[in-house]
Parts: structure tokens; C-alpha cells; sequence
């Protein structure tokens, strides 16, 4: 019984499928991936990382940050809130429209509801709730909008406001999504942890910084200096326990300053159309710079909500 | 398949193992069935048609569409700064609006730019401009081409309105609406040819 061809042919379609799933079509539809805009600002979205933080990435990928850190933010779901903006002139209709909104209310906390906007009035609905209630507000002559907000555990955490799509890796080689969550998310780390120092001596001594962390220490990317005039002010400043004995001080090397630096480039935080997601209008209107403005004016709320 | 129930040798005369054929189980063939329904299912739920645009928990573009946030009016600075960039003008007047010296204009303080009223900096923008012109005091005798066929009323209003309004830039003018270009552009819709800058100052800015 000759079964040969048999082999080769299902091997050569096993293969082929495989091929066809899993190389040609992701190919085909993410492989021509460019930059996009953020939406509605139109900022270019991403730019590439800074070079220092193109550094990083190698020594987090040196490192094997990736086999306990993943880089996704997983959204199951997205809600709408209904924002009053601006309670405009018709406050008699306005209170009218509010009270259907919330008949719960009371009248005190309905004229409470107009000042200080924006004001939520309404939280986690579905769109095709939200939308009627919006135009029942602007048709009493007020500004009212819908506002997306992304759900999901991920997102509960802090760790993204929105989830991960491909253009959040445009400029990444190799790709580093990650797999395994031992240690937690970093897609959003550089906005949850922004301060450099901190995360210089997380790395130093993890628990140190966080108890009963699990992650190792990557001493090997600091050095141990003798203070010759001054302390550096680049030194770490260490509990007693970990400082090193007087007269020596702990420095960063260079691969841990980096690695720092690519993890302060990692957010997830731009409005794109492939995620929608409402965030606060930028503060300045500044026509040049608005692209810049763009990112911080998204960070200003981790949880992304309007200013209650 | 091979049909062979109880092949103990084979042509050439070798032994083999002996195959015996059992029937597939039937829960094993239902559970299969299963399967399959409950991937054809998966996918319907969140292959969004293999979109490349939409992921979980959008299951469609147009859904995707849907869930877009409100943007209000359009922003006519915003949108003029893409058409600028597109590019368009920033061949020539350059990304910070200086142009280049001896060969192309001005856009930044350029009293050209900042007239009160758009009448004749959209005509530059519709049919172009040929011939010598004086900008902030210097000398040009350059070529500029038309835009009527490539840029819609709205693009060239967004792209003056960008120019005109640019503070970084020096300037400040009040906004061209998309209206304006259109009455003017059907004003000159039988002009082929390229403004003169004298001819253009025959013309009230406010035409």
C-alpha cells in the first residue's frame, strides 16, 4: 500500500490552509497598515517612537519582557454617556427635558445638574438610548453630546482606555503583543506609571516598589558607582535595605534608561475610528501643535470620563 | 480511501500491520456538528466580514461608523491643515507658510493673504496666478497653478481659512466659508487662464 502521495498531499494542504490563514490574508489585510488620524482632532497617529525608546524596545525584547508582559487591552463592550455641555438660555425647557431624563430627581438636583457643565446626566447607556435623550436636550436649546467610553476589565484596570488595534505597532520590530499575563499590562504603562524614576527603581527591586511583585530584579542594568565629588542626581535613592554601603551610589546604565523611555512611549490612549472614543477637546487651540496637544489632552483622564 | 480491510501483506509480499476499520462514533460525529455551528457562529459574531477596520466589539463598519463620536461642526482649521499638506500648497509656500525666497511667496504676513475680504485670494486658489507680484515688499514673477479641478469649494475655503487664520503664522483674517468660494468660482467658471496680480487688483476683494 503505497501511501506517499497520500502524505504528501495532505501535508502540502495541511501546510498550504496554514499558509493561507495565517500568513496571506493577515497579510492582505493589515499588511499595507498605515499611519491613520485620530478622530475627530485628524493628529497623525502613530508617530514614531522616539529614539531612545526604539532603543528600549530592543532591550525589552533582549530582556524577555514580552513572555510575562502582554501589550493588549482587551474592550468587551462600549457605553454611552449623555454629557450636558452647555445649558444654554431655555432653562425652564431644559429643566422639563432633564426631568424626563431623570425622573428621579428632585428639582433642586435638577438645576443642580445645570451648573457646572459638562455634567454627565446619564451613564453607561447604549447608543441608540443615548442619541434620543441628546437630541431631547438640544431640542430644549441646550449643548448636550454622546460620549463613548470603552468597556472592559482591561479598561477597568487603567490599563488602556481603549483596546489595542494594529496601528498601535506600526512602528515596532519585532511586534511584541505578548501572550502571557504574569506580570500586568503595559500596552498603557507610560500614562498609569509616568514617572521615570519610579519605574528605574521598580526595576532595581520590584518589590521594593510593588508588594509581593513576582518579577525579577534587573540589577544587571544598573552599576554600582563610588561617589567621587557629588552624588549624581541620575542616582537611585534607594530604601535603606537596598541602598549600597556609604560613599557608592546605584546608577542606570544606559539599556535601563532606555527600556524606561520605551515604556513611557507605551499608551493607549488615541481616539482612532477603528476605536472610537470620545476625549476631552484639547485645552489650547494652537493650529500647529494640536497633533502634540492631541495625546496629552487624552491622558488628562485615565478613566477618560468627562470632568464631572 | 484505500479499501483494504485485512492487508496482512501487500503486493511486493511484505507484512504490515493489519487495519481494522471501526464506525466514528456518532456523539463524536455530533460533536463535530457542534463545533462547526459554534465557529460559524464565532465567526458571524466577530470576523466583521474580515474588515480590516473592525475589531471586537464592532461586528460591522457600519456599525463602526455608528459609534463615531459627534464632532460638531466641522473644524475648518483642522481640515484646511490636511488639504495644505496634503500635498497642495506646501510644495511651493512651504510647511511654515515662509515660501522661498526669490521663487515662491510668502503666505505668512503676506498682505496678499490677509485682505478683510477672500474675494481675490480665492481666485489665486481657483484659476492661479502668472505674472510679477510684490509680496511684503519683495519681488516674485513666478507661476502658481490652478486648484478648481483638484480641491472642492470646501476644501479650498478650508485650506484659505487655515492660511488666513494661522496666528503662528502672523495671520489674521476672518474665515472663508465654502459658500464664498462657490459664488466665486461661478463668477470665473468660464475663465480658463491664471490670474495677473494687476488684473486682480482691478477687481474688489470683496467681488
Amino acid at each position: 500500500m503505497n501511501l506517499g502521495p497520500l502524505i504528501f498531499l495532505a501535508a502540502f494542504f495541511g501546510l498550504a490552509w496554514s499558509w493561507f490563514g495565517m500568513v496571506l490574508t493577515p497579510q492582505i489585510q493589515i499588511g499595507r497598515l498605515q499611519q491613520t488620524n485620530t478622530v475627530p482632532a485628524g493628529a497623525t497617529y502613530p508617530v514614531g517612537r522616539p529614539g531612545l525608546a526604539r532603543q528600549g524596545l530592543a532591550v525589552y525584547r533582549a530582556n524577555g519582557c514580552a513572555y510575562c508582559h502582554s501589550q493588549q487591552v482587551v474592550q468587551t463592550g462600549t457605553v454611552c454617556d449623555v454629557v450636558l455641555t452647555d445649558a444654554g438660555t431655555n432653562h425652564a425647557g431644559l429643566l422639563v427635558a432633564l426631568r424626563k431624563l431623570r425622573p428621579a430627581l428632585s428639582e433642586a438636583e435638577d438645576e443642580q445638574l445645570m451648573t457646572g457643565l459638562p455634567k454627565t446626566i446619564r451613564e453607561r447607556l447604549t447608543k441608540d438610548e443615548a442619541d434620543p435623550m441628546v437630541k431631547t436636550l438640544t431640542s430644549a436649546g441646550a449643548k448636550a453630546t454622546t460620549w463613548i467610553v470603552p468597556v472592559g476589565p482591561d479598561i477597568a484596570r487603567g490599563w488602556g482606555t481603549r483596546r489595542t488595534v494594529a496601528e498601535d505597532f506600526l512602528f515596532d520590530y519585532p511586534v511584541m503583543p505578548g501572550s502571557q499575563r504574569v506580570g500586568p499590562d503595559l500596552a498603557n504603562v507610560g500614562l498609569r506609571l509616568p514617572d521615570a524614576k519610579w519605574q528605574l527603581r521598580h526595576l532595581y527591586a520590584p518589590r521594593s516598589e510593588v508588594k509581593g511583585s513576582t518579577m525579577p530584579p534587573y540589577r544587571f542594568l544598573f552599576e554600582k558607582r563610588r561617589i567621587e565629588h557629588t552624588r549624581s542626581s541620575d542616582a537611585l535613592s534607594l530604601p535603606s535595605d537596598l541602598a549600597p554601603e556609604a560613599g557608592f551610589e546605584i546608577l542606570p546604565k544606559p539599556e535601563a534608561v532606555a527600556l524606561v523611555a520605551y515604556l513611557a512611549s507605551l499608551r493607549a490612549d488615541a481616539p482612532l475610528f477603528v476605536a472610537p472614543l470620545s476625549v476631552a477637546e484639547p485645552v489650547t487651540t494652537s493650529t500647529n501643535n494640536a497633533a502634540t496637544n492631541q495625546t496629552t489632552a487624552a491622558s488628562s483622564g485615565a478613566t477618560n470620563a468627562p470632568a464631572k | 480511501m484505500i479499501s483494504e480491510p485485512n492487508a496482512s501483506t501487500t503486493q511486493a509480499g511484505q507484512a504490515t500491520l493489519p487495519t481494522r476499520r471501526a464506525p466514528v462514533p456518532i456523539w463524536l460525529i455530533i460533536l463535530l456538528f457542534l463545533l462547526l455551528y459554534w465557529g460559524m457562529v464565532y465567526f458571524d459574531q466577530r470576523s466583521g466580514w474580515f474588515d480590516e477596520r473592525v475589531y471586537f466589539p464592532y461586528h460591522s463598519y457600519s456599525q463602526l461608523e455608528q459609534w463615531q463620536p459627534a464632532t460638531g461642526a466641522p473644524n475648518m482649521v483642522q481640515q484646511g491643515r490636511a488639504v495644505y499638506n496634503k500635498p497642495t500648497c506646501v510644495a511651493c509656500h512651504q510647511a511654515d507658510g515662509n515660501g522661498l525666497p526669490g521663487q515662491n511667496p510668502p503666505l505668512a504676513g503676506s498682505e496678499w493673504v490677509n485682505e478683510k475680504a477672500p474675494g481675490r485670494v480665492i481666485r489665486i486658489a481657483l484659476n492661479g496666478l502668472s505674472g510679477p507680484i510684490t509680496v511684503k515688499g519683495l519681488p516674485f514673477n513666478g507661476a502658481m497653478v490652478p486648484w478648481k479641478d483638484v480641491l472642492s469649494d470646501e476644501e479650498i475655503a478650508a485650506v484659505l481659512t487655515y492660511v488666513r487664520q494661522n496666528k503662528e503664522w502672523g495671520n489674521n483674517a476672518p474665515e472663508v466659508t465654502p459658500e464664498q468660494v462657490k459664488a466665486v468660482r461661478a463668477k470665473i467658471k468660464d475663465r480658463s487662464t491664471p490670474f495677473s496680480p494687476d488684473e486682480l487688483k482691478q477687481i474688489p476683494p470683496t467681488d
